[in-house]
């Protein structure tokens, strides 16, 4: 029994890890730009594909490297084209725009690579287990909680040391002033997009290898996002990380004890958090 | 004022005209009476979203999951409860009305985009009841095994169920009685309030409008009238799946509203139709549909945010 | 009997203390103005009293009732009512439905869903009267979004008015405006002192509106309080000029 709790609280925690990683670019681009990016899971659909396609060229290490880069690169593309337009528009046509871009991606990516789920090569000795004991261990679970753990850490550190990153956090809290100090916002906010859209992409390369390709893992990964940054506290990136990680572990051991609400008890507990705390766990309390 | 007063007038005579011939016209155009039910349902649904997104400027995205009660609501009452029409719409409405009155305290604090994603995901917590809870929802396969039942008026019996032009006529009625309500809240002191707090909500709380519980009351009664169009869309199809629950479903009721024109009373109306006949067209004609659907969605946001009827009345009032 | 009474109230945004340990008594049928520099915590003060913000410490007597924790709603139904530095207004609509709202609202019918001809008919009267006092009756049909900001501020004013306020607060009414229409505003603020004994606490840059128009002046400084008087006797304290280091054209 304690096997098989450790073994669903360490699946939730891989699980939380993904959904970290992708509520972290929601949240990048929610707080500077305040646009909701429902068009995430479809970019981290395509890093999937991307890195599917990119495979048989550059191995598995070269996917890792160059999906996420030309996801953003779409990323950047996209923010250019589209969604500048929408900024200082009502929220709501950057959310229906948004919304029918993931319409596309997914309609797309089945379009060019199938409806059906694709198989996606890992380096063989990564899928083996590291300890009979612990069959669940194997050594691509814990290079997938390493390498998001190196994305966040490299995250915090560019947004806390580098020109960009001060000035995407500045941008965060008063965006008005940053550009009276005669930052090019425009510039700012597309880089801030692709750092977003990176991490989606990453999110992708290393999911398929756990959850299998297929067009709809973009859409069945964004709800739980968003449940993230909410638990988490609007507009908290550290939080965004903690939600990701805890209703990661809440579904993991709801799984074990009652599997048919493994998906509802996010959302149980976002309801618990949003009762006590209408911003979340570490959102900041405004009365506006 | 006389003017718009008489075009406001010609309008909607217009409009009750055309609802009240659609059987007699939808198949000499190439249609047929169930998509003018359709339309009508769907229609009732954008207008009741618009209730909240466009009289109050409350941006929810999560109206299918109220839609989706109705709509089980009323489809779980015929299939176990007792074999009545009537029941299962009021059923519908009171399982749509009470979850939303339970959430709302949880939401209306929130504003904007915020508003937007936590309206959005709580849905998902019915859309998993219904996709998880197979004994009872049937789950992804849906609930079947049942049908709408003709109305026994004591005198009389309607057959709505192998009649689709009766069941038209049903469904209108209801929505004439909804959108009656709602024009008529909207013009009262309570509506002015909501005019009020879309406007400026800072001036709303200083005039002494306790906002949040403003907000909450409108919450309620939009997400009653889109629980009795889910209803109406469960006996209009004799049938409910999870998808009816689903967050791309409170997409497309946004899209109608914006599409028609979210500041004016018929817009969501005139956006339902255009939606649901360029559906029906589209999904018959491609399998990528939903690609042609998303750039809709891209081409509406870029080039006609105003939506059709807000364009109309911007040429006419200059 | 004080109407206001102000005690102690200090408020804290982290370290930064924007009102420190600042009392005010204001008495019934007074035009009160309240000066300063840039940066001295007039608007933060402002909000403490309407309840836009809560104080930190100190305590906020309205009528000799604890207002201190009441919202923002709570306090107009007790009477005070307020206008913002930045009009705060409903622009898609007309200024005679601005008005409406703000006169059915005040006559406790924000829930109604159902009006007699006879409601209906005082709302009507009342907010002509409004409009005539304020001089917008022929503007009153036009959206206020498309109005010129003075006819902005004099309908926001109106419409704090219609609250039939005990207490009205105005945060810098003049602020933004053009010589003819900074003296429109004066005109109708001391029509309105005058005419309904009307009790009026304002926030001011212009210094030729506050000596026009106050009673009583108080000075605040980074946060604190520096004097109060007559405007003779603040025109001639030393430590308020030397705050505004001659800025203050009397």
């Amino acid at each position: 029994m304690t096997q098989v709790v450790l073994f669903n609280i360490f699946n939730g925690l891989i699980v939380g890890a993904f959904y970290a990683l992708m509520a972290l670019g929601l949240s990048l681009i929610l707080n500077l730009s305040g646009v909701i990016n429902f068009a995430h899971g479809g970019f981290l659909a395509i890093g999937g594909y991307v890195a599917y396609t990119l495979i048989p060229y550059v191995g598995f290490w070269g996917a890792l490297v160059l999906a996420p880069v030309l996801t953003a690169i779409l990323g950047v593309l996209v923010e250019r084209v589209l969604i500048r337009r929408l900024y200082g528009r009502d929220p709501l046509y950057s959310l229906l725009l948004t919304f029918g871009l993931a319409f596309i991606f997914e309609d797309g990516t089945r379009f060019i690579w199938g409806a059906q789920s694709l198989p996606f090569q890992v380096p063989g000795w990564l899928m083996a287990p590291l300890s009979s004991d612990y069959f669940f261990l194997t050594g691509y679970r814990l290079f997938m909680v390493l390498i998001v753990a190196i994305a966040v850490i490299g995250l915090f550190l560019i947004l806390s040391y580098t020109k960009l990153g001060v000035r995407i956090r500045a941008g965060t809290l008063d965006l008005e002033t940053v550009s009276v100090l005669g930052v090019n916002v425009r510039i700012l906010r597309n880089m801030n997009f692709g750092m977003g859209v990176y991490l989606a992409g990453l999110a992708g390369v290393l999911a398929v290898g756990q959850l299998g390709l297929q067009p709809t893992i973009g859409s069945s990964l964004i709800m739980p996002s968003f449940v993230a940054i909410i638990v988490g506290g609007l507009g908290s990136l550290p939080g965004t990380l903690l939600g990701g990680f805890l209703i990661g572990v809440a579904s993991g051991v709801t799984t074990v004890f009652f599997p048919s609400a493994t998906e509802a008890v996010i959302y149980v507990m976002m309801a618990a958090v949003l009762m006590v705390r209408p911003r979340g766990l570490l959102g900041e309390e405004g009365r506006f | 004022m006389g003017a718009i007063d008489f075009n406001k007038r010609a309008a909607n005579l217009l409009v009750w005209l055309l609802l009240g011939t659609m059987p007699y016209w939808m198949t000499a155009i190439g249609g047929y009476v169930e998509l003018g039910s359709r339309a009508v349902v769907l229609g009732l649904g954008a207008m009741s979203l618009n209730f909240l997104l466009g009289y109050t400027g409350v941006l929810s995205f999560g109206h299918a999951a109220y839609f989706g009660l109705g709509a089980y609501g009323a489809g779980m009452m015929i299939r176990y409860v007792a074999p009545s029409t009537g029941l299962a719409i009021a059923t519908g409405i009171l399982v749509g009305t009470v979850a939303a009155a339970i959430i709302g305290p949880l939401i209306i604090r929130l504003r904007g985009v915020y508003f937007a994603m936590v309206t959005i995901a709580f849905g998902q917590v019915f859309y998993f009841i219904a996709f998880r809870w197979n004994a009872v929802t049937g789950g992804d396969d849906g609930l079947t095994g049942w049908t709408r039942l003709p109305i026994d008026l004591g005198f009389t019996q309607i057959d709505i169920l192998h009649n689709p032009i009766a069941f038209y006529y049903l469904v209108l009625v209801l929505f004439a009685v909804a959108v009656g309500i709602m024009a008529f809240l909207l013009r009262s002191p309570f509506g002015r309030t909501l005019l009020a707090i879309r406007e400026n909500e800072r001036r709303a709380r200083f005039l002494g409008i306790p906002v949040d519980r403003h907000i909450w009351i409108s919450w309620i009664i939009s997400c009653g009238f889109v629980s009795l169009a889910g209803a109406l869309y469960a006996l209009l199809n004799n049938f409910v799946d999870p998808r009816a629950l689903y967050w791309t479903q409170s997409g497309d009721f946004v899209i109608m509203a914006v599409l028609g024109g979210m500041r004016s009373f018929w817009g969501p109306l005139l956006g339902a139709a255009i939606f649901v006949v360029l559906q029906d067209y589209l999904s018959s004609q491609t399998e990528n549909w939903m690609s042609f659907l998303g750039l809709f969605f891209v081409l509406i946001v870029l080039f006609f945010p105003r939506g059709v009827l807000g364009i109309i009345r911007r040429k006419v009032t200059p | 009997m004080t109407l206001l009474r102000v005690e102690k109230v200090s408020k804290h945004f982290g370290s930064l203390i924007a009102v420190n340990d600042v009392s005010m008594t204001v008495e019934p049928g007074e035009l009160r103005a309240v000066i300063g520099p840039n940066g001295a915590g007039k608007t933060t003060f402002f909000n403490l009293i309407s309840g836009f913000l809560t104080p930190t410490f100190g305590r906020v007597m309205f009528d000799g009732e604890d207002v201190t924790q009441l919202l923002p709603a709570r306090r107009v139904w007790r009477g005070i009512a307020r206008t913002f530095q930045i009009t705060e207004v409903f622009p898609e609509l007309t200024i005679r439905e601005n008005l409406r709202i703000a006169v059915e609202v005040a006559s406790g019918y924000r829930l109604r869903v159902w009006q007699s001809q006879d409601a209906d008919g005082e709302v009507k009267a009342r907010v002509v009267d409004l409009l005539e006092m304020s001089g917008l009756t022929e503007k009153a049909d036009r959206l206020v979004g498309e109005l010129a900001h003075g006819d902005q501020r004099a309908t926001e004013i109106m419409m704090a008015l219609a609250l039939k306020p005990r207490l009205l607060l105005l945060d810098e009414p003049t602020a933004g405006m053009g010589d003819q229409e900074t003296y429109d505003i004066t005109q109708l603020i001391r029509k309105l002192h005058r005419d309904q004994k009307l009790t009026i606490v304002l926030i001011e840059h212009d210094m030729r509106v506050v000596f026009h128009l106050a009673d009583r002046i108080m000075v605040l400084d980074q946060g604190k309080f520096l004097a109060e008087g007559t405007p003779q006797d603040i025109a001639a304290n030393e430590a308020v000029q030397a705050a505004y280091l001659g800025k203050a054209a009397a």
